[in-house]
């Protein structure tokens, strides 16, 4: 482990540099340097309240923010949400935030709305209903009938139609079945076998330093520690790293 | 037996008319949450063009109307609203208030307080007889313009990638803008497609009245978002059901209220309209599984 945030690959992917949010003049985050290479998966793990949503919300140009965010170079922060997913940042929100009223097809065009160009959409679309298979056999439904794991494949199929090059996650395995976590976690493996750049946010520590190449540690707006690996199985470095002791 | 089929006639013709003009209604709030009570003056707008143009024939004058309904629509959007995006639902609802009078004070100013007469489509005050019921013309075509633009507008929605995005956009604004909904381009289509409908009701009023005044479209909008409210105005359906709901049941009241109380339609109308709202706050057709879902 280390303190600092770190990056093997400088500039491509996603870069933030002293990112801070504030509501109404309280800080909910304070300063937050990261980086996430293109085919990289990080996490951003902590206690309720931390700044997790607030970081990926300001990424997106959701809520207003300071610092630096650019996206292959090229600076993205203060952007209208529709703008940044130009730029290549899909979201995948807390809760999912599907269209329960319009199809699973009807969903995944939407997500095509913010690619650049048009072409490879059927490629892209192609390799979303390989990936989640059941999007594909249940295309006609309402997207409000599917389980909340069918949902949670929907949302992020959603957000790979507009072909990103980071994938924000905000809690995807948040009250997923143990299957449907192995699904959507697969499934993000292969995202970053792609080459785009994934960022997790997620409550569940040790499943999260596992997963990710590499793991931050947020504590009432700051990053305080770096997590590998090889970091996933140290439960007292793990409980003091998510409690702030 | 006969009298009640005429006034059930009548009576579809009254809902649709104002199912079109809650639906107007009821797509602007969708999508910004803006409950328009200017939506009175894009019909206002609309009937004038009619009464002024009608004699160029009817190619010329109904396109004229629609357009110019369509540009005070965006005019609307672009000097008013665009301006209060982030500001709360109580503050657009105020400014478009302030809207509304403001119209129709410049309507006043530039015709005059008195009505402006013009016999738009004479030929739909005709009745013809069939089985021994006299149906208006104007009541059929009502019915029939309701109909044509509620399957044009639904096509719209669900073949049309920007339909899609104003559907997507009414159901969350915020998420839709995140999957890369242009913001700015949904909330003008919102707005055009809210003033071809208030064109629709214009040309139908017109074509029932023949006289256009300053305060044209206010009583009706007043019942159209009213009915849209009942309704469930965050639904589109909810919207246009709930604005049919009260014009059917204005027109019903209408033909069968004995004449010493007819005066009071609008106060049964409403005495209705409270009673729902205590009984179903979120609007007659929500069920509990949209409103959790939403």
């Amino acid at each position: 482990m280390s303190t600092a945030s770190g990056s093997p690959d400088p500039g491509a992917g996603l870069r933030v540099r002293d990112l801070r949010v504030s509501y109404r003049g309280v800080p909910a985050v304070r300063g937050v340097d990261l980086d996430v290479g293109a085919g990289e998966a990080v996490g951003l793990i902590g206690p309720n309240g931390a700044g997790k949503t607030s970081t990926m919300l300001a990424v997106m140009g959701v809520v207003r923010a300071s610092g630096e965010v650019s996206v292959d170079g090229r600076a993205i922060l203060g952007q209208a949400p529709e703008r940044i997913v130009r730029h290549g940042v899909a979201l995948v929100p807390e809760g999912r935030q599907i269209f329960g009223g319009l199809s699973v097809r009807d969903n995944l065009r939407l997500g095509g709305v913010g690619r650049r160009e048009r072409a490879g959409y059927d490629e892209d679309l192609a390799w979303v209903r390989a990936l989640f298979p059941i999007l594909d056999e249940f295309a006609d439904r309402q997207a409000g009938l599917l389980s909340g794991g069918q949902q949670q494949q929907l949302a992020i199929a959603r957000a790979l139609m507009s072909r990103p090059r980071v994938l924000l996650l905000d809690e995807p395995s948040l009250g997923l079945s143990p299957a449907a976590v192995d699904i959507v976690f697969d499934a993000l493996r292969e995202i970053c076998r792609r080459g785009t750049a994934v960022l997790v946010v997620e409550q569940r520590a040790e499943f999260t330093v596992e997963f990710c190449d590499r793991t931050h540690v947020l504590h009432e707006g700051l990053l305080t520690l770096r997590l590998g690996r090889q970091d996933a199985h140290d439960a007292d470095l793990l409980t003091r790293a998510y409690f702030g002791s | 037996m006969t009298q009640l089929i005429q006034s059930l006639i009548d009576a579809l013709s009254g809902g649709a008319v104002l199912g079109l003009a809650a639906l107007g209604i009821g797509l602007v709030f969708g999508v910004v949450r803006l409950a328009n009570f200017a939506h009175g003056e894009l019909i206002t707008a609309s009937a004038y063009t009619l009464a002024f143009t009608w004699h160029l024939g009817w190619f010329v004058a109904v396109p004229l109307s629609i357009v110019s309904a369509v540009l005070l629509a965006l005019l609307m959007e672009i000097t008013t609203f665009s301006r209060l995006r982030t500001a709360g639902p109580a503050t657009l609802l105020i400014a478009s208030f302030g809207l509304s009078f403001l119209l129709q004070r410049v309507y006043e100013l530039a015709f005059g307080n008195n009505v402006r007469t013009a016999p738009v489509a004479p030929a739909l005050a005709r009745s013809v007889e069939i089985g021994g019921l006299r149906i208006q013309l104007l009541s059929v075509t009502a019915v029939v313009v309701a109909v044509v633009l509620l399957v044009g507008l639904r096509l719209f929605l669900t073949r049309t990638t920007m339909g899609l995005q104003v559907q997507a956009a009414a159901a969350d604004f915020t998420t839709a803008r995140i999957v890369g909904v242009r913001a700015g381009r949904v909330i003008g289509v919102s707005f055009v497609l809210s003033a071809v409908l208030a064109a629709a009701v214009a040309f139908v009023l017109m074509a029932q009245t023949g006289a256009v005044n300053p305060t044209f479209g206010v009583s009706i909008t007043i019942l159209a978002l009213v009915g849209a409210v009942i309704g469930g105005i965050d639904r589109l359906s909810g919207a246009l059901a709930g604005g049919f709901l009260v014009g059917f049941a204005s027109s019903m009241l209408s033909s069968w209220l004995p004449q010493s109380v007819v005066a009071f339609r609008d106060s049964y109308v409403f005495a209705a309209v409270i009673l729902v709202l205590l009984l179903r706050p979120s609007g007659l057709f929500v069920t509990r599984a949209t409103t959790e879902r939403t």
